[in-house]
């Protein structure tokens, strides 16, 4: 493969997500059968470059070097690359980073990046204990930070003090998402929707979260195929959807290193933006759609903001205006986002990828008026790492 | 449902009544295992510690072996400031580990301007729920966690462990 190509994201697939009766191998391999049914021409033999990203498969399917496992369930035999990647929430969106890379260096030419996570295990305290490897061990985990509702309960806190968010905002943000994910077969709550009475009327789970304000913890798989615009051509008679630009900005892995002035600023988010829309060659006014990292409510409305959807502290009002829905200014999170289709955290990247591309190509179930451009937006862990992908219909020039 | 204890239900006999650290939920403190066991040491007699670079004068918390920003080398340990102020806590309600009975609370604490360490999240204990407020003043408190085995040739070493959290002052 020559240099100086232009990396694109040509379809894929994923397994249904929820508490499901199977293995993380059995999810791998429904969601690489799902992205073979999307893009047909694409054979086993085909693919030379395999990126496995999974955070608890060490703990949960007791396997470690997981992804020459992978590789032999898929039928795959990689020549250019063959790893499993950790990023914790933005596992298969940072293979997706790395895959671009790969394959306009011309060390590969068609890698799937395919993500899974098995949440669920026989006795329901193991999963939560297992988050407590998720943070930083001996430091913020000993004092009982594990499962994320009681930090992200505290920036909401913050947030609502410093800005005047409310819980009714924060609730627009659920009332939406579970509608997109009630049309998303694959989601883990489809076919459910949300009204805002039940929203706000939700048990409580962490000041001032309810049951709602929550995504859940989920099993599942996806699976996506990143190659040249060239093979593309070959696999695919689709429009093109060009990876424009990246950025992946680590500021801390513990509280005492948190950057921002209080828990409702998160200039790390900005930071990782700024570097993605300067190297995709655009501002937050192009972006025409957006699959951003709702693992709870108060993170949307954050991540408007910090994205530059809208002024710093107004979050919570464009929520509310209606700008996330698909009359709206912007549509977000338009397949149900992690509220609706669950978190399994290494498959959410390409699950979150794999309907921007399907929003660029005009093939989205709840399809956007004519978008050119998109962006897909992580946080993992307690909000210590942020990872923003753009893409868009034409490359940059 | 089967009774767990008659029937004798148990998944893995090879590791009964073994120590497994990677499911500890305290970190492994003790010289054997740890560059850092002064700061538990420290945390013994009362001291809230971490360590300073002699090079550039960058206190860093966590404390540990390089100065994170010159990578030297040379560092000494100083004392934290053992008093906080509440910025905003919470009270988990459903999901803690197991290990942290609920409802487990949890502040975001600021030890002031002058503090090298600006901010920790901190469990608060021996306090009810619905008793702490924001502002309110906490101190560190030290107490005893589980001690856990290491195998020294034939022998076993038991060692001792302390963790750290913070009180409301009265």
């Amino acid at each position: 493969m020559a240099k100086g190509t232009n990396a694109v994201i040509v379809g894929g697939g994923v397994s249904k997500f929820g508490v499901r009766q199977a293995t993380l191998f059995d999810m791998v391999q429904e969601a690489a059968k799902a992205c073979s049914d999307d893009i047909p021409a694409l054979k086993p033999e085909g693919i030379d470059g395999l990126l496995f990203c999974s955070t608890k498969v060490g703990r949960h399917s007791n396997a470690l070097n997981t992804a020459p496992l992978i590789a032999h369930r898929l039928g795959l035999k990689p020549t250019s690359i063959c790893t499993r990647l950790d990023t914790l929430c933005a596992g298969s969106n940072t293979g997706i980073i790395l895959a671009k890379g790969l394959v306009e260096s011309g060390i590969s030419e068609v890698v799937l990046v395919t993500g899974a996570e098995k949440s669920y295990l026989p006795q329901r305290w193991e999963t939560n204990y297992t988050e407590l490897a998720v943070n930083d061990h001996d430091w913020d985990s000993a004092m009982g930070l594990g499962v994320p509702p009681p930090f992200f309960a505290m920036i909401a806190k913050m947030h609502m003090k410093r800005y005047g968010t409310t819980k009714e905002q924060m609730a627009r943000v659920s009332v939406a998402n579970y509608n997109y994910g009630s049309t998303n077969p694959k989601a883990h709550f489809y076919p459910r929707t949300l009204d805002l009475e039940t929203a706000l009327d939700a048990r409580l789970i962490a000041d001032p979260f309810g049951l709602y304000d929550c995504c859940p913890l989920t099993d599942g798989a996806s699976a996506v195929i990143i190659t040249s615009e060239e093979r593309a051509k070959d696999l695919s008679d689709r429009p093109l959807v060009y990876i424009r630009g990246t950025g992946q900005h680590a500021t801390h892995s513990m509280s005492a290193g948190w950057p921002g002035e209080t828990l409702a600023e998160w200039p790390h988010l900005k930071r990782a933006a700024e570097v993605a829309y300067k190297n995709a060659q655009v501002s937050p006014k192009d972006i025409d759609v957006a699959q951003v990292h709702d693992c709870f409510t108060i993170s949307e409305i954050i991540e408007m903001e910090e994205l530059g959807f809208c002024k710093k502290g107004e979050g919570g009002a464009y929520v509310a205006s209606g700008a996330l829905n698909l009359d709206g200014e912007r549509p977000i999170n338009t397949d149900g986002g992690l509220i609706s289709c669950g978190h399994p955290f290494g498959a959410s990247g390409a699950r979150q990828s794999l309907e921007l591309c399907k929003q660029l190509q005009g093939r989205a179930i709840n399809q956007a008026k004519n978008p050119k451009f998109a962006l897909a937006h992580n946080l993992s862990g307690a909000c210590a790492q942020h990872t923003v992908v753009i893409y868009g219909t034409e490359p940059v020039e | 449902m089967a009774d767990l204890e008659e029937a004798k239900i148990v998944g893995t006999p090879a590791l009964d009544g073994r120590y497994i650290s990677e499911m500890d939920m305290w970190p492994l403190e003790c010289q054997e295992f740890n560059r850092l066991y002064q700061f538990y040491d420290n945390l013994r007699e009362g001291r809230f510690t971490t360590t300073k670079c002699q090079k550039c004068g960058h206190i860093a918390f966590p404390p540990g072996v390089i100065c994170p920003k010159c990578w030297s080398e040379e560092l000494e340990w100083v004392d934290l400031p053992q008093r906080a102020k509440v910025v905003t806590f919470t009270e988990t309600q459903a999901g803690a580990p197991i290990g942290f009975p609920p409802p487990i609370i949890m502040a975001w604490l600021n030890f002031g301007k002058d503090s090298p360490l600006k901010h920790l999240l901190g469990r608060i204990i021996n306090c009810a729920e619905g008793e702490l407020k924001e502002d309110d003043e906490v101190k560190l408190v030290v107490f005893e966690v589980p001690s856990h085995p290491i195998e020294i040739k034939k022998d076993t070493k038991i060692c001792d462990r302390v963790y750290y959290a913070f009180e409301r002052v009265k």
